[in-house]
């Protein structure tokens, strides 16, 4: 209890302490930062309209978060949510294309999973060559979103390309049937509930599982794991699998959801915004359903801000950057807060 | 030169006399206080009283550059080279006044000069990481010699080495000592070195003087006397009746690397039956930590065959559970606990997965591990906050109580125990011994290494000694003697044999 | 004469002049990248560093009509970075990869917002040494049309590679970055010494992004860098953390951008962005290969965290 209240307590300030430093570079610049941030509030949560751009963004991101999230549970630190994200969305693509006489809601379950199953093979090979060969995880999952990014470049501008689209290089689209609409009432696609769900899983899994527990004393203390026989290369691998797997729905979700197809618009730094949700949420897959939306409405919000103040919508990446170093500096604090330490045991 | 220290906790009151120009050995077991009082002398701890003289001249050492200043040199055991550099660059490193701009040939000249004085020598453009393990500790001597040091410490610099390197190493430190270039004093539990290389000789025991003299005018059973004292071959604890049953567990040609890659367990056989507590004695650092990692699966043999209940053992879960291996490893907040969790979960490592605490084989069922967590905290007496306290706000004895708690569950089959009693209280100490040897009047095959002489005296049924990786000699616990298994600790013998 | 009627020979040549053009800005962050690991951190923002880099090198060329000026400007900038991110790694607990990612964010934002007035206007460029003045051949000419900062990266590598084993500063790099412990033992600052390592690694990338929007390119705009930042990282393995091998390697990465571009002009098309891959593909094998589960990567400084 008392390490939950001391997490949110500090994530809390150390928030707090990026709007203020954000506040004054708007200051410096000219602007005034209070109508500035009543704007990001419209912009991001404040009309129903903005409410569903900020969780049309923050769907993907949930999902790439789970990317770094579930594989730092095993100590791995995985940043190949884009990558994942680009393979899922042409396998996605391709499972689309290879079956496009099915009932339409098997069809979507079917590009879904062929999607989810790139993302979680893409990542897997990053947890095998750590557990074979001692590769380390962060430089293969960057290297790999590289790879990916080529790939998906080279499938959509050539073996994959429809001729039929002009406007710039396109794959082939998946039969309308796949696609998904809106959740009733609030106007958001159906990866919003997706990944939603796929979060509080990612959550009872790493809770209440006895894979959750094992991963989590791999991740802990593999000395440990190895003393009591866990196998520690198979649970490396699930972890990037899952977590790869979850990335790789976030690519199908936003073919079957938005794009219909594949192209470059797949790439465009989900993934590097789910390591961001990630290290927020500290890696509780909880944590990222509310943190994606903040990210995702601090996102949407850039075109009302432009808008309003002629001001480019880069902005919101500086206050992303700025949170991202406070959050990451309030690490030193852990443990230094009397009121959340443990009663009656030394440190 | 005259040093003097009293009453430290782990001193107690001893002095101490180190002749100019001599190589002294300071002799004793692990926590006979050896280290303590050369890190009193480093300026690492301040002594609570006594007085450090030198050339007659009581002085102060506040911090180790004190110590530097007034010519003392230590050498770790661990090494301080920077693995990258050269010789000549970690040379030139250790000293604090390097010039902003390095003039290579004139240092080159001075080292080269310092080298051709020296009575060993090393390549100055070979990067330290490709030395071997002797010439590192040889850079580290030199390294200290280049400061200017006219008392060189070695800590136990052999723990680290083959006997050939360690001769060789050892040797030239007597060279220096005899040129008078040096005084060296070497910290040390090995006998055969203070045999071999010594002058002086001064043996500590429990923090206390246990005797010295010139090592020409003490005969071996002397020095294991003074180091070992005399003692009584103990048994409070009620054991059953020895009832052996059939060979348990047993290693065959066992032979594993060390984590700088040398030799630490050499063809090492050793079987235990059931029913029987088999100790294995030795100084620490002969390869009773890596034989334990490899049974605890945390270290890949490079040979050798395991074998547990007839059938080959590969340290996986499924064996450990159906063969009911547990393991009371050193260090356990490091070896066996993952500190981010709780107490109650870290109880639960062996058995998270198993029936009640896993429901449906994949459920964790967290209310039952507390539950049990609450029984095994009143049990063993682990003062803690709770079973949701972090297990690394526990003291170390209280970790030690939680590993126990977990790895004696009752279910165990076979016990591999190193140091179980390390650090911890008298009353706690008698009750883990009697646990363990509950384990065996069940019918447990017990394997325990440890370095404390009257643990394995009161407990095992046959006592093996490890030296150099290897056994090197066995004995029943009635014949066992105190002084006999000294000597082969320390190398006075040397047959290797199978237990 | 274009170079599609040269054939293959234009090929060759266009891959020439594209290794000595792209290799720049890889020269410049692989050095900057060598001298952050060397002294034991690694910094993944790089990127962002890079793009500060080439806005405040563009800004303040186009204000103050000197691109030398910007230059200044723009390793000031970087170094500004560098510091930013050892100041924030400097504090307990804090896993400096995740850093490297928040000023990869941080950098490409600020670099975006503050350089938004400058994607019109047209700033003075780095004027560049004409090399290929005795051929009359444009294609040749065009390849040898090299930038100075191309010149300042080997005179940069060399100077690092010299001071890494000539200076006391670089002994205190080279021994914080391998061994912490004994540094501290020796009365070494470590975090002091990493901090200026980091600070000066900033400058030099800063500096490759002020390549990217004076030179070449030559203009500040959205996807002006090609992650030329983030692959720091990938050429320092390649480069195996030796200033010098940062010039072939750059060379070699430069040279590889530039075959997918020069293969089109003979009419090979449609591998671009697989051959834009190779060196990525390169660098895994080249990492598969050398990696131990039992040893680190031979050359890694020790206390290097991403290669633990």
């Amino acid at each position: 209890m008392r390490a939950r209240a001391e997490a949110a307590a500090i994530t809390a300030g150390a928030i707090a302490v990026a709007l203020a430093i954000f506040a004054l570079f708007l200051f410096a610049n000219g602007l005034d930062p209070l109508a500035v941030y009543a704007v990001l509030w419209l912009g991001g949560f404040g009309t129903p309209f903005s409410l569903q751009a900020s969780l049309t963004q923050a769907a993907p991101l949930m999902l790439t978060a789970l990317c770094t999230a579930i594989p730092a549970r095993a100590g791995l630190l995985v940043i190949g949510g884009e990558g994942a994200l680009a393979a899922g969305g042409v396998f996605a693509v391709l499972a689309g294309v290879a079956a496009p006489a099915l009932p339409s809601a098997l069809g979507t379950v079917v590009v879904c999973a062929a999607g989810a199953a790139a993302g979680a093979a893409w990542i897997a090979m990053a947890g095998a060559l750590k557990h074979l060969r001692g590769v380390n995880e962060t430089i293969s999952t960057l290297l790999l979103n590289y790879i990916a990014l080529a790939l998906l470049n080279h499938l959509v501008s050539g073996p994959m390309r429809d001729y039929a689209v002009s406007l710039k290089p396109t794959s082939w689209s998946i039969p309308q049937a796949y696609m998904v609409g809106t959740l009733p009432g609030i106007g958001v696609h159906w990866g919003l509930a997706l990944g939603a769900i796929a979060c509080v899983i990612a959550f009872a899994l790493l809770k209440y599982t006895v894979f959750g527990f094992a991963v989590g004393v791999v991740g802990g203390n593999p000395r440990a794991a190895q003393l009591v026989g866990l196998p520690i290369g198979r649970l490396t691998l699930l972890s990037c699998a899952l977590g790869g797997g979850a990335a790789g729905l976030a690519g199908a979700v936003e073919i079957v959801a938005v794009h219909g197809a594949a192209s470059n618009s797949l790439t465009v730094g989900f993934g590097y915004g789910g390591i961001l949700v990630a290290f927020l949420a500290r890696q509780n897959p909880l944590a990222i359903v509310f943190f994606a939306l903040l990210v995702g409405g601090i996102s949407a919000s850039g075109g009302l801000m432009q808008r309003r103040f002629d001001m480019p919508d880069a902005a919101t990446q500086v206050l992303q950057g700025i949170i991202f170093f406070c959050v990451l500096a309030s690490n030193a604090l852990y443990g230094r807060i009397r009121l959340f330490r443990e009663p009656g045991v030394a440190a | 030169m005259r040093k003097r220290f009293g009453n430290v906790q782990a001193l107690d009151g001893v002095s101490v006399r180190f002749e100019p120009g001599t190589f002294h050995a300071l002799l004793g077991e692990n926590g006979a206080g050896k280290s303590t009082l050369v890190k009193c002398l480093m300026g690492f701890h301040a002594a609570d009283s006594g007085v450090i003289r030198i050339d007659g001249e009581a002085r102060a050492i506040p911090d180790p550059r004190a110590a530097h200043a007034l010519g003392l040199g230590m050498v770790y055991q661990h090494f301080t080279l920077v693995p990258s550099m050269t010789v000549a660059e970690n040379l030139l490193l250790a000293r604090a006044d390097i010039a902003g701009l390095i003039d290579w040939r004139a240092e080159r000249r001075g080292i080269d000069a310092f080298l051709a004085r020296m009575p060993f020598s090393l390549d100055p453009d070979a990067p330290a990481v490709t030395l071997a393990a002797g010439e590192k500790q040889k850079l580290e001597i030199l390294k200290q010699l280049y400061l200017g040091a006219q008392v060189l410490i070695l800590d136990e610099p052999t723990s680290v080495l083959t006997p050939q390197e360690s001769d060789e190493v050892l040797c030239h430190a007597r060279r220096l000592a005899d040129a008078g270039v040096l005084t060296v004093v070497l910290i040390t539990h090995k006998f055969r070195e203070v045999r071999a290389h010594a002058r002086e000789v001064s043996v500590m025991r429990g923090g206390r003087n246990a005797g010295g003299g010139p090592v020409a005018a003490l005969d071996a059973d002397a020095l294991v006397e003074m180091t070992f004292g005399e003692r009584p071959v103990a048994g409070s604890t009620r054991r059953g009746d020895r009832t052996t049953g059939e060979r348990y567990l047993e290693l065959r040609g066992m032979s594993a690397l060390n984590d700088r890659g040398a030799p630490a367990v050499r063809e090492l056989s050793l079987q235990v039956a059931a029913g029987e507590i088999v100790g294995v004695a030795g100084v620490s650092g002969n390869g009773q930590r890596e034989l334990v990692e490899v049974l605890a699966g945390q270290r890949e043999p490079e040979s050798g065959e395991i074998t547990v209940a007839g059938r080959a053992y590969r340290r996986t879960r499924a064996e450990m559970r159906a063969l009911g291996v547990f393991l009371l490893a050193e260090e356990p907040l490091a070896s066996s606990c993952v500190r981010a969790l709780s107490v109650a979960d870290n109880l639960a490592l062996r058995d998270f997965d198993a029936p009640p605490f896993a429901r449906a084989g994949w459920l964790v069922d967290r209310a039952a591990i507390e539950r049990r967590a609450r029984d095994l905290i009143g049990r063993f007496s682990i003062r803690c906050a709770g079973p949701h306290a972090r297990v690394d706000t526990l003291s170390g004895g209280n970790v030690q109580r939680a590993v126990l708690a977990r790895e004696l569950s009752g279910d165990e089959r076979l016990l591999v125990a190193q140091n179980p009693c390390l650090g911890l209280d008298y009353g706690a100490t008698r009750e883990i011994r009697s646990r363990i040897l509950e384990a065996r009047n069940r019918g447990a095959a017990v394997l325990l290494l440890s370095e404390d002489l009257d643990e394995l005296l009161e407990l095992a049924d046959r006592i093996v000694v490890m030296l150099d990786g290897r056994l090197v000699f066995a004995t029943e616990r009635a014949q066992a003697g105190a002084s006999e298994i000294g000597r082969h600790m320390t190398g006075h013998h040397a047959a290797s044999v199978t237990a | 004469m274009s170079p599609g009627e040269l054939g293959w020979w234009g090929v060759a040549i266009a891959i020439l002049g594209g290794a000595i053009r792209v290799s720049t800005p890889y020269l410049f962050v692989s050095l900057a990248e060598t001298l952050t690991e060397k002294s034991g951190r690694v910094n993944l923002g790089l990127e962002g560093t890079l793009l500060m880099g080439a806005m405040s090198g563009y800004g303040v060329s186009y204000l103050s009509g000197s691109p030398w000026l910007g230059v200044a400007a723009a390793a000031g900038a970087g170094a500004a970075f560098g510091l930013l991110h050892a100041a924030v790694c400097n504090l307990p607990r804090v896993n400096d990869v995740a850093v490297g990612i928040a000023l990869f964010i941080f950098g490409t934002g600020l670099a975006f917002f503050l350089g938004k007035p400058f994607v019109q206007p047209q700033a003075p460029r780095l004027p560049t040494f004409e090399l290929g003045g005795f051929s009359s051949v444009p294609a040749i000419r065009a390849a040898l049309d090299v930038s100075p900062l191309f010149f300042a990266g080997i005179a940069a590598a060399l100077i690092m590679r010299w001071a890494f084993v000539n200076t006391r500063w670089g002994l205190i790099v080279r021994a914080v970055g391998d061994n912490a412990e004994a540094a501290r033992a020796a009365g070494y600052p470590v975090n002091l010494t990493r901090t200026l390592a980091t600070a000066t690694g900033g400058l030099l990338a800063g500096i490759a992004g002020a390549f990217l929007s004076l030179s070449y390119p030559g203009t500040w705009a959205e996807g002006l860098s090609s992650g030329q930042g983030l692959m720091a990282v990938t050429l320092v393995i390649f480069a195996r953390w030796r200033a010098l091998n940062c010039i072939w390697v750059s060379l070699l990465f430069g040279g590889a951008s530039a075959l997918g571009p020069a293969l089109q002009t003979v009419g090979v098309a449609g591998y671009y962005y697989l051959l834009g891959a190779a060196p990525y593909v390169l660098t895994l094998a080249l990492l598969i290969a050398s990696s131990s589960r039992r040893h680190r990567l031979v050359g890694a400084p020790g206390e290097l965290s991403i290669n633990r």
